[in-house]
């Protein structure tokens, strides 16, 4: 029987070895990223000198992101990993990097590239008691939604490429130039299409808002969610609504991933209107590339304070 | 910015001109000097337009660029140390039972477990799970190490803990997606595939997922492991007494939102036992990423079959003298089962789970259970969940169980890959 488990085994081994010999190493970068945003990001940069594969869909809840085995082999054949940091990934990546085999991209390696390093972050807990909800112990780690922020992003990405590919670096320098010129020019744009936000009184899903109120000026003043990652119990919607009104808040604000129907009815009762945006890239139609879903955001944003609803 | 006052006073400066007395009688001269004047005047300002733009428009850069550092900062960003190192967390498992047999009602603890888990070096992590429980007492459940930066995908785990044996034999209890470890499990495996030995898991290096797993262990199965040690098992056994794994498994993405894994375990004791056991499991999952009411489903089973030998065994009666007549004998059976779970909103899931299973002496020791259960998570850290189960066991009457259970998660708390 001893020898029937050698068989098998073998068997096994040289079906993987020969389909290994069957592929061809590529001359590019292999660059696995963990959402859309900095795999749009990385594309930007890296060009043709990259192959960029995602694992979190734009439109998922980057907590519900299914822990997939076809994500291990991505992982494993990945030369570098790209994160969004403080986080964010933390309800799938660890689990696939365990099994991934690639030492040189987890959180230690060298081929690990944190989007974060660069950004200054807000909602850093001051304890981690979960009686708080399920807090990031980094800070809010939606940096994202604020493009400004989202240049220090490309920047820190920039920067992984040229360690993980040296001789690339002045590709990835020039990518970078260009991809902040054109962050630039829209940030500038972005600022004046944003210009009806502020000071608006808004309420979100979940909350993951806070870059992109700090930017355009919205006040948020209250999340659907009892607490982060807990969701709304009766009593507090009760209470959030009377806040609402008395407020005179007029701005629901559902991201993508979470379900419409409680945040109608909490517009409904409030007379607020519903803005529908993403957190991630690529969870708005027509919105897969960065400047693409910043833009739509605000779009959905104004034209739900100017009187529509965007859903 | 005021340039239209400024438009506005060039457009009207002609009629104001016309309308001075005796403008009409300007020399020539006079109307080209201030014709010129006018020009320069207009280029003064286009100029001054051009670059009051500019100012603002660096004073949007600015003030859209506010909350940017003046010098980045440094070197990766680093929790707090001891952080997650070692890792540590605590599940408080507890439940309320009653059936219709008359047993009365039983509150439990079904687990308090401590896990802890951390990286030794860079080329190594180990982990612990020690349990406590009404029923079974404290327990060391698993302490074993496993390396993080082998060659060739190789992974290698070694010490006590639960080897790679189908789905969920290796998932711990308060990880199940049931209040109980199927009862085809039990029987067949022993419980938790707990074990002492070590095992090696290749990944194929491919984009089409294959993992396979060997390993060699004392024997598999908490029920068994437990047997060994209360009969004073010092370690040392004969290495045809030793247990044999091999698993590979495989995984299929169908379309963007539906997936299939598939694998098969082969277990045995070559020489004393003669045990072969022979495992396939399929797990089909429905995971379309939507904030619809509709959030997934799972399809799960299991089915394994048992061959073994056991010595001196009472097979009958010596007609002379009535002694009992003992034999080594033989045995086969079979048992799996089959569930599925379907995920709605955010914090919910109900499901129904069927199982069979046969006993060392087969069929007519066989047993029958029919489950349904609902889950409610209030969040991600703690879990509700009922079940009644129908359980038909042959010589038995049918009995109807019930079972409320409760679970909590203190510390950290991360989904591990073998529990997806």
């Amino acid at each position: 029987m001893a020898s029937r488990i050698v068989e098998i085994a073998s068997t096994f081994l040289c079906v993987g070895f020969l389909v290994l010999s069957a592929g061809s190493a590529g001359a590019t970068l292999r660059v696995v990223a963990s959402t859309p945003d900095v795999a749009d990001m990385t594309r930007q940069i890296g060009g043709d000198r990259v192959t960029v594969e995602t694992i979190a869909a734009g439109g998922q809840d980057p907590h519900k992101v299914p822990v997939k085995p076809s994500f291990v082999t991505k992982l494993n054949r990945a030369d570098v990993l790209v994160v969004n940091g403080l986080g964010l990934e933390h309800a799938f990546l660890p689990a696939l990097l365990e099994v991934a085999s690639n030492p040189k991209i987890l959180s230690t390696g060298s081929a690990y590239i944190d989007a974060s390093v660069y950004v200054q972050v807000l909602e850093v807990p001051t304890s981690q008691n979960r009686a708080q909800g399920e807090l990031h112990p980094l800070g809010n780690p939606h940096i994202g939604l604020d493009p400004v922020r989202g240049k220090l992003m490309a920047q820190a990405i920039a920067e992984g490429l040229e360690r993980a590919d040296p001789a690339g670096a002045a590709a990835y320098q020039a990518g970078l130039a260009s991809f902040q010129a054109l962050l630039d020019r829209k940030i500038v744009e972005w600022q004046r299409l944003a210009a009806p936000l502020r000071g608006v009184k808004a309420v979100s899903y979940h909350q993951d808002l806070v870059y992109l109120a700090d930017r355009y000026g919205l006040e948020m003043v209250g999340t659907i969610e009892t607490k982060p990652g807990v969701p709304a119990t009766p009593g507090h919607l009760e209470e959030l609504v009377n806040r609402m009104k008395r407020d005179q808040v007029r701005l629901v604000i559902r991201e993508v991933a979470y379900e419409m129907p409680l945040a109608r009815t909490v517009a409904e009762r409030t007379q607020a209107r519903v803005a529908t945006v993403s957190s991630l890239a690529g969870g708005l139609p027509g919105a897969d590339s960065y400047v693409d879903f910043i833009e739509a955001n605000l779009k959905a944003l104004v034209q739900a304070v100017q009187g529509g609803t965007s859903s | 910015m005021e340039f239209h006052h400024v438009r506005a006073l060039l457009h009207a400066a002609p009629l104001i001109l016309l309308a001075i007395p005796g403008s009409a009688a300007m020399e020539e001269k006079d109307f080209a000097a201030i014709k010129a004047e006018l020009d320069a005047t207009k280029h003064e300002l286009a100029t001054t337009r051009t670059t009051l733009e500019r100012v603002e428009r660096r004073l949007d850069q600015l003030e859209a660029s506010r909350a940017a550092p003046a010098q980045a900062p440094s070197g990766p960003r680093i929790a707090p140390v001891n952080a997650d190192n070692p890792a540590i967390s605590f599940v408080v498992d507890t439940t309320l039972q009653t059936d219709t047999h008359g047993s009365g009602w039983d509150f439990a603890l079904r687990s308090g477990e401590l896990f802890i888990s951390a990286p030794i070096d860079p080329f190594l992590r180990g982990f612990a799970t020690l349990n406590g429980s009404t029923e079974d007492g404290f327990d060391i459940e698993e302490a074993a190490v496993v390396t993080t930066a082998l060659p060739w995908n190789l992974t290698v785990e070694g010490g006590r803990f639960f080897a790679d044996v189908g789905r969920l034999p290796h998932w711990h209890d308060e990880a199940l997606p049931f209040v109980d470890r199927p009862p085809s499990i039990d029987r067949l495996i022993g419980g938790e595939s707990q074990s002492e030995g070590a095992q090696i898991t290749w990944l194929a290096p491919t984009e089409h997922y294959i993992r396979v797993t060997g390993g060699l262990f004392n024997t598999i199965g908490a029920e068994y492991n437990e047997q060994l040690r209360d009969e004073g098992f010092d370690g040392y056994r004969d290495f045809s007494q030793l247990t044999f794994l091999v698993h590979p498994e495989t995984y299929f993405d169908l379309t963007d939102t539906l997936n299939l894994e598939l694998g098969t375990s082969f277990v045995t004791v070559p020489k004393h036992d003669q045990r072969y056991l022979y495992g396939i499991d399929a797990t089909l999952r429905h995971q379309p990423g939507t904030s619809e009411f509709y959030q997934g489903l799972v399809i799960g089973s299991e089915w394994f079959w048992n061959e073994q030998k056991f010595d001196d065994v009472e097979v009958g009666t010596d007609p002379g003298t009535g002694d009992p007549i003992f034999a080594d004998q033989h045995a086969h059976r079979n048992g799996g089962y089959a569930y599925l779970e379907a995920f709605l909103g955010r914090r919910y899931s109900v499901g129904i789970r069927g199982d069979y299973a046969e006993d060392a002496f087969g069929p007519a020791n066989r047993q029958r259970t029919y489950s349904a259960f609902a889950t409610w998570m209030p969040s991600e850290f703690q879990r509700l969940r009922f079940q009644f189960d129908q359980i038909d066991a042959a010589g038995e009457p049918d009995n109807q169980r019930f079972t409320l259970q409760w679970t909590a998660f203190l510390g950290s708390h991360s989904h591990g890959f073998a529990n997806r």
